[in-house]
């Protein structure tokens, strides 16, 4: 059997649950202010957590990226012809009837008109080898087909053509003197190569009067150990002035790089707030209490404790911030998740990603409505325990 | 005793409750103080650009390269007052981490192009001067405790040096303050003929031409005939107002504007809930003494006012007490907030909009006791227990 103060806690907790409706406005009010908050919260963490997945998410362990001694990013790095002959015969990268499986690749940046303010903005144009699109694992084409090398013809991620007019399938557009065709739409499990424009190297070079130039290699690795022997060898070649990096670790270190100003506001935002909502949920409850105190006394009178009084107190602010809490992130999953948006990234051209609501995500976000209940109502619940029985029960 | 007395009393009587109004309301003035100056600062740029200020880049994109020429091709134009050109510099002091925002350009073109740069005439005829000369904004300057006269090691995360070591040696010839556009005050500006002199490539190739036209009203000949004289060249331009320019550039990052504003409504939806329902619950409490002060003579718009009054000081108490926590803040970050948004600072443009929402708040909230204040019956009231 229950101990007695369990049973009590329990009867006043849902005597205080049930008797919400006599409060409903300022209850309601209350669940709202916390559901607003958890709403901010679970907004930007979504947003933050899109805009990381989907660089985080890009590289693969096998495939090896080479950049110039020094450069951060792809946009800042640059790599001759010379030095692409010589990593064609380094060892660690995998080969295919002789031939290495590398790409030299050149990224320019392009404007693209935005859909939705039809302002301008940097995308990545990318001129691959021949086995370019071989070194992306999870790339596959879902409207039209591959560019045909030595021709101006285009692919695009489809998250290019999600946020950023002229590049639907069949489209011409102009860069500079050329006329370019869209042939193809690829899919990239939402990642940031969604957001770009790929063609043919030696296509970008010359329109681009930058012949012979190339920003990076991509190379398979021929075995896990082959990053490193790859490493060695070119950290140990006066002549390539490069570094070389697993693609895995070049977008990570991306990721951590570009979470800017935007993604790191959530938390501060979601707490400011929650002390506004505090201030409701704490009038809230201070109410109900002064509201109940007849009430109360008479219950502490026929024999209820002051731990019971107290907790069923606190169960209605827990109640009231759990419901608000749940609403919150119903809400910002209903209106949010999945939206598409897009920045500006370390390459300084257009990351497209989607907000993306975890689990996880929306547990610490309730956390915090939980947090708002339970200062909320500690406050308020020691006073109940606290109510004169005889003052009270006299006033009346 | 008088109505004034007895707003005041009102509000004192429960002053826990009083306070924790305040507190919300302190709240969502202190987001609104803290975000529309953030706001300001962050749109400065395409706000305060002269109206005569143009910029052509690379039409295909403003990162391509423009040939050096065309700076001074464009100052033939009729109609262009003053020319300048620059190039991204990608320089970083020490750390990668350290980037500057780095561009090299022609001193004397720079000058006359941006006339509300301010830098002493010492220090112009400095820059003026030196090749190695390096023009750095304020808060730059302060950030990496530099001052006029110290030598700089700069190093660029796109271009390598031809000679001599990795970093390019600079000597700082001036620290501008640039009031009208404090962004700039982010910015170090080289010379172009030190760039072109030191860089392995890229030399003779410029990102940007700015320029000024003698008055607005002829920018868009202006503009039609830079474009039309490159157009079909392997560098053709797009040329714009430096304003839209810029406008263009701030909606890259994305749109700022429009989530600040989400996070605003949301914060006052809060706050107009807790705060009108706390109002409605503390004049029904008082409904007895409504009903006293009725039969005393007092006229229902007397109580109305009464009301209203009490909701809109407490509203404009709880927004003057959060412009001034954001005010604090804001002055006393100065330094980190400098690092994004340069020249943020609360002005009496947010005070006065904060305080029009106050009112408005304070109407709003006070809005429904007050009518049910008005129109309450005696009987009816000291019938209510």
């Amino acid at each position: 059997m229950m101990p007695r103060v369990l049973r009590q806690c329990a009867a006043l907790a849902r005597m205080n649950i049930l008797s919400i409706p006599q409060r409903i406005w300022m209850s309601v009010s209350t669940c709202f202010a916390i559901a607003l908050v958890v709403a901010v919260l679970l907004v930007f963490l979504a947003m933050g957590n899109g805009f990381k997945q989907a660089q985080s998410s890009a590289g693969a362990a096998d495939i090896a990226i080479v950049l110039r001694d020094g450069a951060q990013t792809e946009i800042s790095s640059t790599v001759s012809r010379e030095q692409v002959m010589l990593l064609e015969e380094a060892p660690g990268i995998a080969r295919a009837s002789g031939k290495p499986l590398l790409s030299a690749e050149l990224y320019v940046i392009v404007d693209g008109i935005r859909r939705s303010n039809g302002l301008k903005s940097n995308l990545p144009l990318r001129g691959l080898g021949v086995e370019g699109a071989a070194l992306r694992h999870n790339v596959r084409i879902v409207q039209g087909r591959m560019f045909r090398s030595g021709t101006n013809e285009l692919v695009v991620g489809q998250g290019v053509t999600r946020e950023f007019a002229g590049f639907d399938l069949g489209h011409t557009l102009r860069l500079g003197q050329t006329v370019w065709t869209v042939v193809g739409i690829f899919a990239d499990g939402g990642t940031v190569r969604e957001s770009e424009l790929w063609a043919d190297v030696g296509v970008v070079q010359s329109v681009f009067h930058r012949l012979n130039v190339f920003q990076t290699v991509r190379a398979r690795l021929a075995s896990p150990t082959a990053l490193a022997t790859l490493k060695s060898h070119v950290a140990n070649d006066p002549r390539l002035q490069l570094v070389v990096e697993s693609e895995a670790e070049y977008f990570s270190e991306q990721a951590k790089q570009s979470s800017g100003l935007i993604q790191n506001l959530g938390w501060p935002l979601a707490i400011i707030m929650a002390i506004g909502a505090l201030a409701g949920a704490l009038n809230t409850m201070y109410s109900s209490v002064a509201a109940r105190g007849t009430e109360i006394a008479t219950l502490r009178a026929i024999g209820f404790g002051g731990i019971p009084t107290f907790a069923g107190t606190l169960a209605e602010a827990l109640a009231l911030s759990i419901v608000g809490g749940l609403f919150g992130v119903l809400a910002a999953t209903i209106l949010f998740n999945g939206y598409s948006a897009s920045t500006l990234s370390s390459n300084f051209t257009q990351v497209i990603f989607t907000f993306k609501m975890t689990p996880a995500l929306c547990v610490r976000a309730l956390w915090l409505a939980i947090t708002i209940g339970l200062i909320g109502g500690i406050l308020p619940a020691i006073r109940a325990a606290r109510l004169p029985i005889v003052g009270m029960l006299g006033e009346q | 005793m008088n109505q004034a007395l007895l707003v005041a009393k009102n509000l004192g009587r429960r002053k826990l409750r009083t306070g924790l109004m305040l507190l919300a309301l302190l709240i969502a003035f202190f987001l609104y103080g803290c975000l529309e100056s953030f706001d300001r600062a962050f749109y400065a740029s395409q706000n305060s650009a002269a109206d005569n200020r143009l910029v052509s880049v690379n039409k295909v994109n403003f990162t391509l390269p423009l040939p050096i020429s065309y700076a001074a091709q464009i100052g033939l134009v009729p109609g262009v007052s003053a020319v300048s050109y620059q190039s991204w510099f990608g320089g970083y002091y020490q750390d990668p981490r350290q980037f500057l925002i780095m561009f090299a350009s022609d001193p004397a073109g720079y000058l006359a192009v941006y006339p509300n740069l301010q830098v002493t005439p010492a220090e112009r005829t400095a820059w003026l001067a030196d090749r190695t000369g390096l023009l750095v904004g304020r808060t730059v300057a302060t950030k990496y405790h530099w001052r006029v006269g110290d030598h700089v090691p700069i190093s660029s995360n796109i271009y390598t040096r031809a000679k001599g070591s990795h970093a390019w040696d600079f000597t700082i010839s001036g620290i501008y303050s640039f009031p009208t556009d404090p962004a700039r005050e982010g910015q170090v500006i080289m010379r172009h003929d030190y760039f072109d002199e030191t860089v392995t490539f890229g030399r003779d190739t410029i990102n940007m031409v700015m320029f000024t036209t003698k008055s607005a009203a002829l920018n868009e000949a202006v503009i039609k005939r830079i474009d039309a004289q490159f157009a079909n060249s392997p560098y053709e331009t797009t040329t714009d107002t430096a304003a839209a320019f810029n406008r263009a550039f701030a909606s890259q990052l994305g749109n700022i504007a429009l989530i600040i504003r989400l996070v605003l409504i949301s914060a006052f939806a809060a706050i107009l809930l807790i705060v009108g329902n706390t109002m409605v619950m503390a004049v029904r409490e008082r409904t007895r003494e409504i009903g006293v002060l009725k039969t005393l003579g007092f006229s229902g718009t007397a109580i109305m006012m009464q009301i209203l009054a009490e909701s809109m000081l407490l509203s404009v108490t709880g927004a003057l007490l959060g412009l001034a926590v954001a005010g604090l803040l804001i002055s006393g970050l100065k330094e980190v907030i400098a690092g994004f948004a340069p020249g943020m600072h609360l002005a009496w443009q947010e005070v006065v909009s904060a305080l029009g929402w106050a009112v408005i708040l304070g109407l709003a909230t006070g809005g429904l006791p007050a009518w049910s204040g008005l129109k309450l019956r005696i009987a009816t009231a000291l019938g209510r227990i």
